[in-house]
């Protein structure tokens, strides 16, 4: 049983440690998914192994808001409501705060109270199917939901009287020695039920007497639930600091939650890692980090890109290309290889491969280059004679784009202009 | 560059400087330097700090055909070797180490005025090269110049950082603080700089764990995308702080999920390390999911070409294969058998004695002739422990009459290995060899062939055991010879076994004998008897 206990503690304050980062969820308490309920002997000694969640059910008993549960979650880390060595009266006080406003807690009297802590007392088995999801789906809020359990207590808090004729009905399984923590999926709230919650319910209420009986209670609650569901969907938040200061903390198990706590939760780097659902998350933008550097635009690319490789870079790109593979696994890699070099024929076979650019140059611009020489050369004597040959030349290479064989013909233009003073000594330069 | 390039230019002028900086020849080009400022002329700025690069990153030796620097002990026919083991060096492993006042300092010394890549050039070389204190003292030299430094002095620096102090909070703190200064300086950080502060951080300590997360988280909110080498020093770090077991457990697979299905180019030199540290992990964790992840992860894309050389796809793929035979079903592990040798790579001989356990488990032990055939192509067949292991799984239980047939085969086979005198010296023939080849080949009705290996045991030196000489006697009597029985009796006599006489009476008793055989086997059994 303790050991159960330490389950239930365990995975509910692993869900806990999750629903932290959840700030605000419209979650409704009435619909709890898990809900740790611990029996609570009537009147007697209660010695409610109480965690939070059944904290959170009792004081959810009269918060009308899923929200403020929640809130109540989240906002206390440790659970206030954890500890309950809740006599009796304890309870009753609390239970009796939250039982008269729906909106504020108030205290009032035992009874009612008293009564919904029986109510509360139902092992009621929570089965995966019963559970009627909505809201989050995560597996944090689900286990948030645990945390946040109110299913049983807002039926009673919104409809004390409503429910006070059903409480008979409800006590009735008391067995009342017996501590049974059970933990109930509320119905509504989220899709996902943490199996081990769900194991560990189904573990607690095992060793339940009455447990059909129960079972049967507890669906009829969740069908309630549900009902009640849409009109406390709108859950008001502004009870939440009343509740909270209504919430009795025991000391002996603040200690005992933390202690857990850290356990699971804390490493000494203070990201930890999350047994159970979580596993290890690297969730980056919200974790810690260094601090060093701030994240810019990417205005400072630019300067790598001007620089010149140095030696420095050839070497590290040689090494980088030493240490990869890069040779072809078979014959049809290296012939792709070949092909990407220009080692091999492109198939099919383009005679015309390289050359998509001539296609576009009409042949008359190759061949009839005359027109070239009608300016800056003589056009009579040995140079024109000179030229003409070589136009004639270039007329028949087929390797030259017309612009080579055009800036051919330029570089004799300027040629023969630059050494016009020795051509006019020998009497050659003719215009 | 190949050594028979010669040089063209042969005039002093920086031209000639430009040429042998371009064909790396270092002396040629420290020689040209100094004559160059002898006779007076200016150097660009520009050849000065290629000059530099090259004395630097050479640290003033000549280049060898690997492409390093010469160390004092290399040869020409290092280099290939060299390559081959590249893999696992650092970018800082000092090949050759960092003189004194070489010609990388003195050039720096005399320069008229060092800009941030003359340090550059000196620092990075220094910190290649082992100088790593001088490194850091010629950063302050910087600082007090009123220089900025640029990334790659960082990324040498922090580099260097765990080799000049003690104390792994001492390494943290100097790590930060370049970090900071480079924040002061306005200088971006890279993948690389991230990839050097891990490095550094493997040598930290406990200190490291939560830093190396730290910086994993600065790298995604600068937007920089961690490289399969910055996972492997994470993963390393934690496997050291907290065990391998628990890593491979917890950050595993959220690292494997977060790779899945990606592509991955070479953005380091030790990417492809990430996947053999991986799947060491996984084989000591013994973690057949991880395991299968990282081989999917392999196979997606280009990422294989990481793995690099054959030497390094071996010790993966080797990894891979315990694995698969510690935990896989044998129908799986036979499977994967097939698939990857030898075409991905040659399993060693531990490799082959693990699947030899795996058939062992799996109850498919009539395959053992095959693997014996494939032990033979890989040339593992001078491994005596594998042979044996071989053998006793062989004999160990009886089979089938085919399987037994087989195996009587496979034995020959062995017997034969057990002669060749190719590779060095033959195998040494165990008693258990001995014996295990001789049952085998009883077993399938060899008896020729056993009676063979039995002589061996005298030519070698080795005791019969009991059992097999009994087992050979009742062979005998199933096949009927009873001049056989006989010489059997006569080589136990010949060994002095105790168990001759039982021999002599149970070849009396259950075989038709002659007269001059019976006589000559009571002598035995008197002479026995009496020796006792």
């Amino acid at each position: 049983m303790a050991n159960m206990y330490r389950l239930l503690f365990r995975t509910v304050y692993t869900a806990r440690r999750s629903s932290v980062s959840v700030c605000e969820r419209t979650v409704f308490p009435a619909k709890c998914d898990k809900a740790s309920v611990f029996r609570v002997a009537n009147g007697g000694g209660v010695k409610a192994l109480s965690t939070s969640s059944v904290r959170l059910c009792e004081k959810k008993d009269n918060v009308v808001p899923s929200t403020n549960a929640d809130d109540m979650a989240d906002q206390t880390e440790s659970p206030p409501l954890s500890t309950q060595k809740a006599e009796d009266d304890g309870k009753v006080d609390n239970m009796a705060t939250r039982v008269e406003k729906p909106v504020v807690l108030q205290r009032d009297d035992g009874g009612t109270i008293k009564q919904q802590m029986d109510v509360k007392i139902e092992q009621i088995i929570a089965k995966p199917k019963k559970v009627k999801t909505d809201g989050v789906k995560s597996g944090k809020e689900s286990l948030l939901d645990l945390l946040g359990t109110m299913k049983v207590d807002v039926t009673n808090k919104r409809k004390l009287t409503n429910l006070k004729p059903q409480q008979n009905y409800y006590t009735t399984p008391k067995s009342e020695q017996a501590e049974v923590a059970t933990v109930e999926a509320s119905s509504k709230k989220s899709e996902t039920l943490d199996p081990e919650l769900v194991s560990a319910a189904s573990a607690a209420a095992s060793t339940l007497p009455n447990r059909s009986q129960a079972e049967s209670a507890l669906l009829m609650k969740l069908r309630q639930h549900e009902a009640i569901a849409e009109a406390q969907k709108k859950g008001n938040m502004n009870n939440l600091g009343e509740i909270i200061a209504d919430m009795k903390v025991t000391k002996l198990n603040r200690r005992q939650n933390t202690g857990t706590y850290n356990q699971i939760q804390f490493d000494e780097d203070g990201r930890g890692y999350k047994q159970g659902a979580g596993g290890f998350q690297i969730s980056f933008l919200r974790e810690k980090r260094l601090d060093i550097f701030s994240p810019t635009t990417g205005e400072d690319e630019v300067d790598f890109a001007v620089a010149r490789p140095t030696l420095w870079d050839m070497d590290y790109a040689n090494w980088l290309s030493n240490s990869i593979n890069l040779m072809p696994r078979n014959g049809l890699e290296e012939m792709i290889q070949w092909t990407k070099e220009g080692k091999m024929w492109q198939y099919p076979i383009n005679n015309e491969i390289g050359l998509e650019e001539e296609a576009s140059v009409p042949f008359h611009e190759h061949i009839f280059l005359d027109k070239h020489l009608k300016e800056g050369f003589p056009s009579q004597g040995p140079v024109r004679h000179f030229m003409e040959l070589v136009v004639a030349g270039l007329s028949r290479n087929p390797y030259l784009t017309v612009q080579q064989k055009r800036e051919h013909i330029s570089w004799f233009r300027d040629y023969f202009q630059q050494k016009e003073d020795v051509l006019k000594e020998a009497d050659v330069y003719l215009n | 560059m190949p050594e028979t390039v010669s040089l063209v230019l042969e005039e002093v002028s920086e031209e000639a400087l430009k040429e042998r900086i371009t064909l790396r020849k270092v002396k040629a080009s420290v020689d040209m330097y100094d004559q160059l400022l002898q006779a007076g002329t200016a150097v660009s700025i520009e050849t000065t700090h290629n000059l530099l690069d090259l004395i630097c990153l050479y640290c003033d030796r000549e280049p060898v055909e690997g492409g390093g620097p010469q160390t004092e002990d290399t040869e020409p026919g290092e280099g290939a070797k060299k390559r081959k083991i590249r893999f696992q060096q650092s970018l800082v492993s000092p090949k050759c180490t960092w003189e004194e006042n070489n010609n990388a300092e003195r050039l720096f010394n005399v320069l008229p005025e060092r800009d941030t890549r003359c340090y550059s050039a000196l620092i990075r070389g220094m910190a290649k090269h082992g100088a790593y204190e001088k490194a850091f003292s010629m950063y302050t030299g910087l600082l007090n110049e009123r220089l900025k430094a640029d990334i790659h002095i960082f990324n040498a620096l922090i580099i260097s950082a765990p080799n000049v102090r003690e104390k792994y909070t001492e390494r943290w703190e100097l790590i930060n603080e370049l970090l900071t200064h480079m924040k002061e300086q306005e200088v971006r950080p890279n993948l690389l700089t991230f990839n050097n502060v891990l490095q550094a951080l493997k040598r930290c300590g406990t200190v490291a764990k939560s830093k190396s997360l730290q910086t994993l988280y600065e790298m995604k909110a600068l937007g920089i995308a961690p490289s399969l080498t910055t996972y492997s020093y994470i993963l390393e770090i934690f496997s050291r702080t907290a065990g391998v077991v628990q890593t491979t457990s917890n950050m595993l697979p959220e690292i494997m999920s977060e790779l899945s299905g990606k592509s991955f180019t070479c953005q380091g030199p030790n990417d492809g390390a990430f996947f053999i540290n991986t799947m060491k992990m996984c084989l000591e964790s013994i973690d057949l999911e991880q395991g299968y992840k990282i081989q999917s992860l392999l196979e997606c894309g280009e990422n294989w070409r990481l793995l690099g050389a054959s030497f390094h796809q071996g010790i993966y793929y080797g990894t891979f294969f315990r694995l698969l035979c510690e935990r896989e079903h044998i129908d799986v592990v036979l499977k994967w058998y097939k698939k990857l040798i030898p075409t991905h790579f040659y399993p060693n001989s531990q490799g082959l004695g693990k699947l030899l356990q795996a058939l062992d488990a799996g109850n498919r032990l009539d395959l053992l002739p095959q693997i014996w055939q494939d032990i033979r192509t890989l040339h593992h067949e001078d491994k005596s422990h594998l042979v044996e292991e071989l053998l006793s799984l062989m004999t160990r239980d009886k089979h089938s009459p085919e399987v037994q047939e087989s195996f009587a085969a496979c034995a020959l086979d062995v017997k034969g290995v057990f002669e060749i005198v190719a590779h060095g010296p033959p195998l040494e023939w165990s008693p258990s060899s001995l014996k295990n080849i001789t049952s085998l080949l009883l077993r399938a009705n060899k008896t020729q062939q056993a009676w063979e290996v039995l002589q061996l045991f005298k030519s070698k030196n080795r005791i019969p055991p009991n059992q097999l000489l009994d087992d050979f006697l009742s062979a005998c009597h199933s096949s009927g010879s009873a001049e056989r029985a006989l010489d059997l009796v006569r080589l136990s006599a010949a060994f002095d076994l105790p168990a001759t006489a039982e021999l002599a009476k149970r070849t009396l008793a259950e075989f038709q004998l002659t007269e001059e055989q019976r006589a000559i086997l009571s002598d035995l059994v008197s002479v026995t008897e009496f020796s006792d």
